[in-house]
């Protein structure tokens, strides 16, 4: 079975997001991606390679890439254990601030980084709020429409309820669910990249 | 992401930045503080992001403020590719 993805025209990440997607579709057999740069054509053949498939890249021109990617029987399974290294990540809030030096500054830098957030697809997969950090996911939070825009496109949001109980702003809550330390070890542990603010 | 556009104000730093801020929040316009988009520039600084319509607005606080603004620009995002127009 021969599949073919024009992703010429297309910013980054989509054509490594368009050839992820047919090749999950794809039982096995040939699929090749054109892309129109060399960073695309890189990132394209790093998928390949982090998969675990054979590839191999066609240069036509300057302006056209034909990457060619073979599924076979031979390759492990991709359905087992391979995470979706695009998407799987954690962002650990730990305080309402970003960085320490100002407080003025640190609270400017955290609500330019959410507003970041939303900008770079594709989206972490899970944010999590704890100690100062939770005030970010109550009322009165200058983030909270960034946060429920994330909600929207499946990004979860995790508040540690010990330390909403602690500021006494549980009823506070605008987004997201209230968690535990179980969950939110899970959330720092499981996912291929976990990185910490505060 | 669908195509959009909005307006953003740059500053010579980032304490005019901070200054810059705390005038638009005592001044009845929409607007966030955001890193400053690519498309206008390579620093790291924070800009001032509005919505178009307001632009009339924005310059007159501007200018009655006295804000010690680098530019103002019209940033538009597209799929294709994102640019930014200097709008004075």
């Amino acid at each position: 079975m021969k599949i073919e993805v024009d992703a010429r025209g297309q910013a980054c990440p989509k054509p490594v997001i368009m050839t992820k997607k047919e090749l999950d579709n794809l039982s096995e057999g040939v699929l090749t991606t054109i892309v129109d740069n060399e960073v695309a054509k890189d990132n394209v053949s790093k998928l390949a390679n982090s998969l675990g498939y054979e590839y191999k890249v066609d240069k036509k021109s300057d302006k056209e890439y034909y990457i060619h990617i073979t599924k076979g029987e031979a390759t492990v399974d991709s359905n087992v254990c391979i995470p979706d290294t695009f998407k799987d990540m954690t962002i650990a809030f730990a305080s309402d601030t970003m960085g320490s030096g100002s407080e003025e500054l640190g609270k400017i830098l955290i609500k330019s980084f959410v507003y970041t957030l939303t900008e770079a697809t594709p989206f972490p997969s899970t944010l999590i709020f704890y100690n100062g950090g939770v005030h970010l996911t109550c009322e009165g939070s200058e983030v909270l429409e960034d946060l429920k825009k994330l909600e929207e496109e499946g990004v979860e949001i995790i508040s540690c309820g010990t330390c909403l109980d602690f500021f006494e702003i549980k009823d506070k809550l605008q987004v997201g669910e209230i968690s535990n330390m179980y969950t939110i070890y899970e959330k720092l542990k499981n996912p291929m990249n976990t990185v910490t603010i505060g | 992401m669908k195509d959009r556009q909005f307006g953003v104000i740059t500053f010579k730093s980032t304490n005019y930045a901070i200054k810059g801020e705390s005038v638009f929040k005592n001044e009845n316009i929409e607007f966030r503080t955001i890193p400053t988009p690519r498309e206008v520039t390579h620093s790291c600084g924070l800009a001032i992001k509005f919505d178009l319509k307001d632009i009339d607005l924005a310059k007159k606080i501007v200018e009655e403020k006295s804000l010690d603004i680098e530019g103002m620009f019209k940033v538009v995002k597209k799929n294709e590719g994102s640019f930014a127009e200097k709008l004075s």
